[in-house]
């Protein structure tokens, strides 16, 4: 399009309203020029277009920077307020529970979430901000009418000055814009094509709008009205489990019996068949008086042991028939195995000799708890294997007595037998006679007892003298 | 009004002290123009046919077993106990750390006016785009009931009365990637309606310029909106890069806030982001190296470009690389037992040969790009980079499912084996993944013409002052 | 574009690159001054509370300062990796700070001989009977006293003072040699090496970290505790650079060298770096935090015990919160004399990290007390004298090698680049 041909359009469509003038230019450097030329002739109604973000083009024009930090500010406060008065209202106050041990309101937990709105409301305010402080979108604009325009958004820059500028005058502005260096001034006309939108596409519209509400109203038609026909199965065996109960019949077993019987073989957990080994009695299942009589008599056991008060005899209501023998073979790895497990379970209340004086025990004599009752000493006679039989010395490790609890949950009943041998041990190293130990060994124990008993005199002699030294020291009582 | 390059210039090489071009060849603003639209203007190529119809085809596979497996249930999948991550979540960590690329190179690049990414920044956040759609698919099935997802949405329920638990950082995952779904989907389309409105005016159909013309909002070129747009970018960017590291920050958290030895490390969070980067600079390479010759975008996409995000791949590698080592240093010098059979169960127990995968594919194969001619030789970064992708893969998988399947409990050990839904997932989610970048070529400017060209102007811009520094001398 | 005026590269030898005179003069005194300042906090800590606690004031102290250096030794090696040109007028800022590795190879053999002198006067590691005490097993010990015994410690620090130096010594030299040749090769060297570099620095600074402060804890350990070194390392280092180029200006050097926009840039990286570091700290306390294991919630209990809480919240709100509402304008980061307050600020917030990192380890362990204390009054002047004497001394160096040296790289290739840089 040449220049000539421009003028005479201009004239043929004078009866259009002017919208101002362009100048095409088409490098950065003589726009950035023009720029500062047209700032400086005062105009203030300009602007220039441009393919590309021109670096440098609000100061030749003029250009005030934009508030839209501000909006970003604004959203990004937003979202961080929003985001923890939500978390803190939803998990701390509204709906309170605990989750693994941490506090309602665990602020560091929160930060992840508040982090995230933020950015998000931030970045909602310099997009959103950004479109509408440009007034966009906008598809209508003067400048489209002019069909060179189309190349604005390729390679060419225009500066265009407005007609309702203060100091617009259309001659002067061309001249100005041709010693500038622009070239195709041209002017541009208001944009006079229909602005009504197409009918079919506010029919289109319209009825998007009705379709898309009408999922909405049945969901809320659902909400509020009640239905007699059953619901929408989508997974049909998870709401109807094909489960059978005990007494039902399936068609999948040839007997039709939904209640497995065991498979032959099998043995239940806790169901193991030698009794005595398992509580210490003799023959259980088949014992001489009456079954009835002696498990009365064994659930009784405990209460009696304490009405006769460790009495020095077996205690006549005590027609338990208790084992006598250790089941197992007893000998040295059992005693090491018993040993190992009286460290563990029983040495921290009966103390690792049986004394009675374990550590827990010291503990609770220290801090003097008066429910305490402190734990039998294991070196009595009324618990000597003549008085108390391994069965029952066995039963009352697996059912406890008194305030000891049972301990059948923790051991195993061979270890439990396993204790008993090395109770019994313990029992014999307290009334050891020097015949019991072999004769290879009895000189070193010799030698071994007179050092210890050496030992004991002098610290015996020492203590004395410094008890009669700090005698000395310490002022007289008055 | 051209500065003429010589095609064949090596700008790989830079002088010190004058910058080496990034748009080669006797380029106009008007040759970028035409070198972006003719690749959308022009008919469909029969290898972008052929690719578009497996891709098409593999997202039928995706569909069809999404479908197939809320019919079913998930126990298609190969998630036992105690490995009840599996596959799904190693695929929803895989491709969030792809989806890391594209905001990076438009947002932290761009703060740091590293100016080569200008044409490779509109591709690369179309990836992300599409990769958080990737990963966004898996998290969304592996819930069980998909269609309760909604769940998740803290909003006032009337059938349960309660909200949602702040304090699990599953909830934070969700915050965090659906916010950077979002944000990048501005920042991506923000940057490209300027492009949209080249494609408006270029376009000669009359639907072709009504659609282009509403997505490009009427967009004028106005110095004022330019001006505000330009404050709106910068904006972003400077959201974004936080965000950025955040979202796979809060990934990492996924793992870290558990007590599950081999999870349970600090060092997580800048470690996943470093691997996340790392990976996703592998894919756009491994993307957009083909793509640019057979688009021809040669002059816009050198050489150089490549280079430097090999170099960029090198640092994350060899950051990952360092991650690994210290790790491994910690669970020894922490002397705690179950850190420490964490580890060695990685290297030597039965997943060996994963963990293997992972060090060759990824400490190992990017160090090549110490040498130039790896760097600028194109084939070889493809393989290198699908290398990275697929060591990238097995780190996941590694930390997944050796920790999960050898934790606190012996007896309830397990070894982790997917299924055939496992398998035709993971190769569907790359059907959508090729699906939406293929139409993405065809419909939309795959590089962003306004910033190459304002690069191109600083160019011009450029040579100038070193004319003016010429001359000056002289006298 | 074309609006500004041409630039104009001063002649090599032009006042503008020199050390003002007024700086040059005061290079003795600091360093005497610096080191009776230090000399005498060192001691009165010593005496006066304990040798724990002096001697812990004096790795503070000599922390604070090593992670400025290194700071701008991974800022001189980052400029060189990324060929970056906005940087070069305030790189030899940089590069004169990142010297200082140098005399503070020197200033470490003080902590390396409290391992050799006594039994855990520093470390409590360093004392035969603390394993023991803590009754920690056989099997652990053995490993533990493998990595963290006298010999391999200070085997490990000679290394890694080895390697800094080298690299300092190596981008210092080429730096400074180029102002005489002019070499355009010596800056594509420094780019190639600065890529290994980088990766040596890196390995080295996490491991120093490890060794030096998390051994202070010797059970703890946590994986990022390198970073979260390296991120207030960072940090400081940038707000040191630009407060030295604010220093240096106002005495009469770099006048039209550096430009607002250096100063733009410094503060939205000392912004970016406000930002990484809180991201880093709080990494590492979410997942300690939010994990709950006793053997990791030990060092973050210790420091929530008495005057601690208080250097935390400090650290939350002046640290974190206040520089980062602060650097966030762009009319405060583009006046080059509040970029200076802030940096100032931030450089004595960063005393507070270091402080809040080893101090509240100077306590002695299972038979002594069970909290560290801040030493009361004779304490905080005992630490604060330690960390003012030894910038002082180290700042009394600096000035000394600038005398010797131009105060900007001027002949480097991209010196014009980054004159006529502008923000966009």
């Amino acid at each position: 399009m040449s220049a000539s041909e421009t003028a005479t359009e201009t004239v043929s469509e004078s009866e259009k309203k002017i919208h101002g003038v362009t100048a095409e230019f088409t490098s950065v450097d003589t726009l950035l020029a023009a720029c500062r030329r047209v700032r400086d002739a005062g105009y203030t109604k300009t602007d220039a277009f441009a393919p590309f973000a021109v670096h440098g083009i609000d100061k030749a024009l003029g250009i005030k920077p934009t508030v839209l930090p501000w909006i970003a500010l604004i959203g990004g406060v937003t979202g961080v307020t929003v985001a923890l008065c939500m978390q803190i209202w939803m998990n701390a106050i509204d709906y309170p529970y605990i989750i693994s041990g941490k506090p309602f309101i665990s602020l560091p937990a929160f930060i992840p979430v508040a982090f995230e709105l933020t950015i998000l409301l931030a970045s909602f305010g310099a997009f959103f901000g950004m479109w509408a402080l440009n007034g966009l979108p906008r598809f209508s604009n003067p400048m489209f009418t002019n069909p060179r325009f189309d190349r604005v958004t390729d390679d060419t820059f225009f500066l265009f000055v407005d007609s309702k500028d203060e100091r617009f005058d259309q001659a002067g502005v061309e001249r100005l814009f041709a010693d500038c260096g622009g070239e195709h001034i041209d002017t541009v006309v208001e944009d006079d094509s229909p602005t009504k939108v197409p009918s079919f596409l506010i029919v289109a519209w319209l009825v998007s709008v009705a379709l898309s509400i009408i999922p909405l109203l049945i969901v809320a038609k659902m909400r509020v009205t009640n239905s007699s026909s059953p619901r929408f199965h989508i997974f049909f065996d998870m709401d109807f489990s094909p489960a059978r109960d005990a007494q039902q019949t399936t068609s999948i077993f040839a007997d039709n019996r939904a209640a497995r019987p065991d498979i032959p073989g099998t043995v239940a957990r806790g169901q193991v068949q030698d009794l005595s080994f398992t509580t210490g009695i003799e023959k259980l299942s088949s014992n001489a008086p009456k079954p009835s009589e002696h498990l009365v008599a064994f659930m009784q056991e405990s209460d009696d042991s304490k009405t006769t008060g460790g009495a020095a005899q077996k205690s006549v209501m005590d027609t338990t028939v208790w084992l006598d023998k250790n089941p197992r073979k007893v000998d040295a790895s059992l005693l090491e195995r018993g040993q190992q497990q009286f460290g563990i379970y029983c040495s921290v209340c009966h103390g690792m000799n049986g004394g009675g004086n374990g550590l827990v025990n010291q503990r609770a004599q220290k801090l003097s708890q008066s429910t305490w009752i402190q734990p039998s000493s294991l070196h009595q006679e009324t618990l000597y294997s003549d008085k108390y039989p391994d069965g029952k010395l066995f039963s009352t490790i697996t059912n406890g007595i008194r305030k000891m609890p049972g301990y059948a949950g923790q051991i195993k009943a061979k270890d439990r037998w396993a204790i008993v041998a090395y109770v019994r041990a313990l029992q014999q190293s307290q009334n050891a006679s020097i015949d019991l130990v072999p004769q290879a060994k009895r000189a070193s124990l010799e030698k071994e007892k007179a050092g210890v008993e050496k030992r004991l005199k002098e610290e015996a002699e020492e203590a004395q003298k410094k008890a009669g030294e700090s005698k000395k020291d310490s002022p007289k009582p008055a | 009004m051209s500065l003429a390059i010589p095609n064949g210039l090596d700008n790989t090489v830079e002088k010190p002290g004058q910058r080496a071009p990034l748009v080669l060849g006797d380029t106009t603003y008007h040759d970028i123009t035409e070198t972006v639209c003719q690749v959308a203007e022009r008919p469909p190529s029969k290898s972008w046919v052929a690719g578009f119809l497996v891709a098409f085809a593999l997202l039928q596979m995706l569909g069809l077993t999404i479908a197939y497996l809320l019919y079913t249930g998930v126990g298609v999948w190969g998630n036992r106990s105690p490995i009840f991550w599996g596959w799904p979540i190693v695929n929803f960590v895989f491709w969030v750390g792809i989806g890391h690329a594209g905001t990076l190179i438009s947002a932290i690049l761009f703060l740091f006016r590293q100016e080569w990414r200008t044409s490779i920044n509109r591709a690369a956040e179309a990836m992300t785009i599409f990769a958080v759609a990737c990963a966004g698919t898996f998290p969304g099935i592996h819930v069980g009931r998909a269609w309760l997802a909604f769940w998740l949405a803290p909003y006032p329920s009337l059938n349960l009365w309660m909200w949602p638990q702040f304090r699990s950082p599953l909830l934070w995952d969700v915050f965090a990637v659906s916010t950077y779904g979002t944000v990048s989907l501005l920042f991506w389309y923000m940057g490209m309606v300027p492009d949209l409105a080249t494609f408006r005016d270029r376009s000669t159909n009359k639907w072709r310029r009504m659609a282009y013309g509403l997505l490009s909002l009427g967009w004028s070129g106005s110095s004022r909106h330019w001006m505000r747009y330009e404050k709106a970018y910068a904006l972003l960017a400077a959201f974004a890069a936080p965000l950025v590291l955040s979202v796979h920050t809060i990934v990492s958290f996924d793992f870290a806030v558990s007590q599950v030895p081999g999870w349970h490390t600090t060092i997580f969070p800048p470690y996943f982001v470093a691997g996340a980067i790392f990976s996703g600079f592998a894919m756009v390479l491994t993307l957009m190296v083909p793509a640019r010759s057979m688009l021809g975008l040669e002059k816009l996409i050198t050489i150089r470009h490549m280079d430097n995000m090999c170099k960029i791949i090198l640092a994350t590698g060899s950051i990952v690389g360092l991650a690994y080592g210290t790790e491994f240093f910690i669970a020894w010098y922490g002397q705690v037992g179950e850190e420490q059979f964490a580890f060695t169960n990685r290297a030597f127990g039965p997943y060996w040969w994963a963990y293997w995968t992972m060090v060759t594919c990824n400490v190992i194969s990017p160090q090549l790009f110490w040498f130039k001619k790896f760097r600028t030789t194109p084939w070889i970064i493809v393989v290198i980079t699908i290398f990275v992708n697929i060591g990238m893969w097995f780190e996941r998988f590694v930390i997944v499912c050796t920790s999960l399947s050898r934790d606190y409990l012996p007896s309830a050990w397990a070894y982790f084996s997917p299924t055939w839904v496992d398998w035709a997932m993971l190769i569907g989610s790359f059907g959508l993944f090729f699906t939406l970048f293929l139409l993405f070529c065809r419909l939309m400017p795959v590089i962003n013409m306004s910033e190459t060209k304002s690069t191109l102007a600083k160019q011009y811009h450029m040579a100038h002052l070193d004319d003016d520094h010429a001359a000056a001398t002289e006298h | 574009m074309s609006e500004h005026a041409p630039v104009v590269v001063k002649p090599a030898d032009h006042e503008a690159f020199k050390l003002p005179a007024s700086l040059s003069a005061l290079g003795l005194p600091l360093c005497i001054g610096g080191a009776i300042a230090l000399f005498v906090g060192l001691g009165l800590g010593y005496s006066s509370v304990s040798a724990k606690f002096g001697m812990s004031a004096y790795l503070t102290a000599f922390m604070y300062c090593f992670t400025i250096v290194m700071g701008s030794l991974f800022f001189v090696l980052i400029q060189h990796l990324s060929r970056a040109g906005w940087s070069v007028v305030v790189r030899r800022v940089a590069e004169l700070m990142m010297m200082m590795i140098v005399p503070l190879a020197v200033l470490f053999l003080p902590i390396l001989a409290t391992l050799f002198t006594g039994e855990g006067v520093l470390y409590r590691w360093d004392s035969s009977t603390f394993w023991a005490d803590a009754h920690i097993a056989d099997e652990v010990v053995a490993n533990k006293t493998g990595y963290l015994s006298q010999g391999f410690f200070a085997i490990r620090a000679v290394f890694y003072f080895a390697v800094w130096c080298f690299l300092a010594y190596y981008f210092f030299k080429k730096s400074t040699d180029q102002d005489e040749t002019g070499e355009k090769a010596a800056t594509d060297q420094m780019q190639w090496w600065s890529g290994p570099a980088v990766m040596a620095f890196s390995g080295t600074l996490s491991f120093a970290a490890f060794d030096w402060v998390m051994s202070l804890s010797p059970m703890w350990f946590s994986t990022m505790f390198g970073v979260y070194i390296f991120a207030g390392s960072i940090l400081s280092a940038h707000c040191a650079i630009a407060a030295g180029t604010y220093l240096l200006q106002s005495k009469g050097a770099l006048k039209d060298e550096v430009t607002v926009e250096h100063y733009h840039d410094l503060g939205k990286l000392i912004f970016g770096f406000v930002f990484f570091w809180t991201y880093i700290s709080f990494s590492q306390f979410m997942l300690i935090w939010y994990g709950n294991i006793p053997e990791e919630t030990e060092w973050f209990f210790v420091r929530q015990q008495e005057t601690w809480v208080t250097v935390a919240f400090v650290l939350i709100g002046l640290h974190w919160l206040l520089p980062f509402l602060g650097t966030m304008s762009i009319h405060v980061r583009r006046k080059p004399f509040l970029v200076f307050c802030w940096a100032c600020y931030i450089l004595v917030m960063h005393y507070f990290d270091v402080y809040w990192m080893i101090m509240p380890e100077a306590y002695s362990g299972i038979h002594g007390d069970a909290y560290a204390t801040a030493g009361g009054a004779i304490g905080v002047v005992s630490s604060l004298l330690c960390v003012v004497g030894m910038a002082a001394l180290l700042v009394g160096v600096i000035l000394k090698l600038a005398t010797q040296t131009k105060v900007a790289a001027i002949r480097d290739p991209r010196f014009r680049e980054s004159m006529a840089f502008e923000n966009i």
